[in-house]
């Protein structure tokens, strides 16, 4: 939370970002970033497939493994992926000279993306790059074989990778409309990557309210990932600040087991318009780092950008080392209880508790008040979210009871 | 043809609009010669949020009834729910005065009289006042006329509403230039159908778990002793599976029917079911355990907030007939194993096998079967010149009809 202007020199060089693409799911998540290419990013896609690349708009596109494939793909074996990028290393690493942060995108399951990127993120460790890596999982009706390759080439991949941000497809199809098509849902998750990736460009790129640098970043994501903790929010309107915390929140990303519930390297960064006040800052970090990791070491950025008008988006990154035996996994359900069992008990009546509940739920239910912004207070009602509570006992049974209980539901 | 009436039973639900409709003959008999149902829109937590749906749904049941029996309806008992229902007890007590010490009925007149008179709250109608036995001297007594005592105290059980929300479900009904005769709360009307006179006169509770709401009440000495509705139904365990699982409340609906259960069966959490179980895209595994936990988390809850609702009236001794289940819930499985548990005495699920033909017997009539047959009494007590006591019939009658 300090500024620290005198390390911006290295602005001069700029700081080189690039996002490479591998394999089929990877490009296609390149190719969506071409339509909103922020400036100062590269992308590149490689693929053992001459003809899938043929059909990429991207202009940097690498065929790699022909002495191997001829050009024809892995086959979905990623054996034949990695001998295919270690044939071509002299091309990966050309490819990650001089390059500060490389984003690595890829499908895993199949034979190029599973294969290819361990090599590719090793090389690019060893020149000295941060590598962050986001990677789709297979759906589970792919059947136990994709799956296994996925599981395995996630664990190779967390590595050799500073962090990696796994997307199960199963989660990206159900957070699509029910008539969505596949494609609608995979440019769900080319979404996804694309607000993450436009993020920390922003948090590099832009001057804010807090800004980071990159030897900040770099510090962040020291340790090799273990379980990445990932989420996205935003909200607008005159409560954008309730209404990010709640979207971030119910980012689906963070209720996987794929994924961390708590982090001991946090990155969080705030990206709003002009009307984000330092305070509104203050308050939305409050509420993550209690939220994700109290002991966490957080980084945060804050970045004013003018197009977003009353819009607040955030982005939060956060590594943990698995083999330090993190104690900071999936403590989440036991969160929950809160207000209920804290209202004092010292004064006042079981009336006066029960009314004062129902004030609060009321309120929270009419999103007028500001100071109600309860992170871990709110309490999810789904369906139910904008009809009248009902208070028994202090507490709103519209929410669902092994929600109150605090009761852990394995996924 | 002459002294036959047509009525109705309709009951705006949360899931559907059951409406059934009954001729009375003589004002004695009653034959159900019409039924039609319509699925419910505009309805959430047993309450109408949306006027329009919720009236072109209940029109449509209504009109599928009518030409299904060719007849017009003459009248209509409309079934009440909804978190906005409360009750209280109401008592008062007068002293003996007549020379020779008995009870008078002048003296129950008066003292019912005053037992109801005590003011609600703001916007609030009275729906019903049932009545508990009265005490003569502390001793409980049914009919205490002619009886010798000093001191007779009248004790009722009283229903109230929004009086808003209750004109609300009234217009709906006008709106279909059809006539309310009375409203009746849902968990009186369904235990009319399904729990027994044996079992009434032994004690009983009768819970009717819809979509929506839970209704119920509670029967002893042949009387309704307590009677409430808790806003708390099949949606919820669907929303909190929804919740729980990160999945779509249609996904949720699903696994509830296919997986739920009231208590949890498979203590081993590795064990899993398909989602979709249409193995299309999409689909994986969700841990059984997780899902049976998470209902019976809720429904137990549910039981235990209408334990609580009753207090002593609910004690185990008091009903040995144990509690009858009915409503759309009351279909999930195991339910009156934790039903059971709860209660600390048996349960059973209900249906309306006493008193309807097979094809109403499903306990989704309960409601509208039980509102013919308090039609059929308020007939018969308009038909007597004498009125005597109308013991839990009296009640508003034509407060918030239209004029």
């Amino acid at each position: 939370m300090i500024e620290e202007p005198e390390l911006f020199e290295r602005e001069e060089g700029k700081i080189r970002m690039k996002v490479i693409g591998l394999g089929g799911a990877g490009s296609n998540m390149v190719d969506r970033l071409m339509l909103s290419n922020p400036p100062e990013v590269h992308l590149s896609v490689l693929n053992t497939d001459h003809q899938a690349l043929a059909n990429s708009p991207v202009l940097d596109k690498h065929c790699i493994g022909k002495s191997i494939t001829g050009g024809l793909g892995a086959g979905g074996e990623p054996d034949v992926g990695r001998e295919a990028a270690l044939a071509d290393r002299a091309l990966l690493e050309e490819l990650c000279n001089d390059v500060d942060l490389l984003f690595i995108s890829a499908g895993l399951g199949g034979g190029t993306g599973t294969g290819v990127a361990p090599v590719l993120a090793d090389i690019a460790a060893k020149s000295g790059a941060l590598v962050i890596s986001f990677v789709t999982l297979p759906f589970t009706v792919e059947r136990a074989r994709r799956s296994k390759i996925a599981q395995d080439g996630l664990e190779q991949l967390r590595d050799v990778c500073n962090a990696v941000i796994p997307l199960p497809n199963d989660l990206l199809i159900q957070e699509s409309e029910p008539g969505a098509s596949l494609l609608d849902a995979f440019s769900q998750a080319d979404a996804w990557v694309e607000k993450a990736i436009k993020s920390i460009w922003a948090m590099m790129h832009k001057t804010g309210l807090i800004n980071l640098d990159f030897s900040q970043l770099r510090q962040a994501f020291s340790k090799r990932a273990g379980k990445t903790l990932f989420g996205l929010g935003e909200g607008e309107g005159e409560d954008a600040i309730n209404r990010v915390l709640e979207s971030l929140k119910l980012c689906p990303l963070l209720h996987t087991p794929e994924f961390s519930k708590k982090a001991e390297h946090l990155l969080v960064n705030i990206v709003g318009g002009p009307a984000l006040g330092i305070s509104d800052v203050q308050r939305i970090m409050d509420n993550i780092t209690d939220e994700f990791g109290k002991d966490a070491n957080v980084i945060m950025g804050s970045v004013v950008d003018d197009c977003l008008k009353d819009r607040v988006e955030i982005c939060v990154i956060g590594t943990s080392d698995l083999r330090a035996g993190s104690p900071f996994i999936s403590r989440r359900s036991s969160i929950p209880k809160k207000v209920k069992t804290e209202v004092p008990s010292s004064k006042g009546s079981v009336e006066d508790r029960v009314e004062k509940i129902k004030k609060k739920t009321h309120v929270r239910s009419r999103k007028t008040c500001q100071d109600e912004f309860a992170f871990n207070h709110s309490e999810p009602k789904g369906e139910f979210e904008n009809s009248v509570g009902t208070i028994f006992e202090g507490q709103d049974l519209d929410t669902p009871t092994y929600f109150r209980r605090g009761v852990k539901i394995p996924l | 043809m002459h002294k036959s009436k047509v009525i109705a039973g309709v009951e705006i639900g949360t899931n559907k609009v059951a409406v059934l409709l009954g001729e009375i003959q003589e004002g004695k008999s009653l034959n159900v010669i019409g039924f039609g149902h319509c699925s419910s829109r505009g309805v959430l937590k047993g309450e109408i949020i949306d006027f329009y749906e919720a009236s072109d749904c209940a029109h449509a049941a209504i009109l599928a009834a009518e030409n299904q029996a060719k007849v017009k309806i003459d009248g209509v008992y409309l079934a009440l729910s909804g978190g906005h229902i409360r009750g209280r007890s109401s008592e008062a007590s007068v002293n003996i005065t007549s020379t020779d010490g008995r009870v008078t009925r002048e003296d129950i007149e008066h003292v019912s009289a005053m037992a109801k008179e005590r003011d609600l709250p703001e916007n609030c109608a009275v729906i019903h006042h049932l009545r508990r036995p009265y005490a003569l001297d502390g001793r409980m007594v049914e009919q205490p006329i002619a009886m010798e005592g000093e001191r007779l105290e009248a004790n009722y059980w009283t229903v109230y509403g929004d009086d808003r929300i209750i004109s609300d479900a009234i217009h709906i009904i006008n709106g279909f230039n059809l006539h309310v005769d009375d409203v009746v709360l849902s968990g009186l009307a369904s235990s009319v159908a399904v729990a027994t006179l044996e079992e009434k006169k032994n004690g009983v509770l009768v819970i009717d778990i819809g979509r929506g709401s839970t209704d119920y009440a509670v029967f002893m000495n042949g009387r309704c002793m307590s009677a409430g509705c808790i806003p708390i139904g099949g949606d919820h365990i669907s929303n909190d599976l929804s919740i729980g699982l990160r999945i779509r409340l249609k996904q949720a609906d699903s696994l509830k029917h296919r997986y739920g259960s009231a208590i949890v069966e498979h203590k081993d959490k590795t064990e899993k079911v398909w989602l979709n179980n249409d193995l299309e895209i999409g689909d994986r595994l969700v841990p059984l355990w997780s899902i049976e936990k998470i209902v019976e988390l809720r429904v137990r809850e549910l039981f235990n907030v209408v334990r609580k609702k009753l207090g002593a009236l609910a004690r185990p001794e008091r009903l040995p007939a144990g509690v009858v289940l009915c409503g759309g819930t009351s279909h999930l499985r195991n339910i009156e194993i934790c039903t059971a548990d709860v209660f600390e005495t048996r349960a059973r699920i209900g249906d309306n096998g006493a008193m309807a033909s097979e094809e109403l017997r499903d306990s989704q009539y309960s409601v509208a079967l039980g509102l013919l047959h308090y039609g059929l009494r308020y007939q018969n007590e308009h038909d007597h010149v004498t009125q005597r006591n109308r013991g839990f019939m009296g009640k508003l009658k034509g407060m918030f009809q239209k004029v």
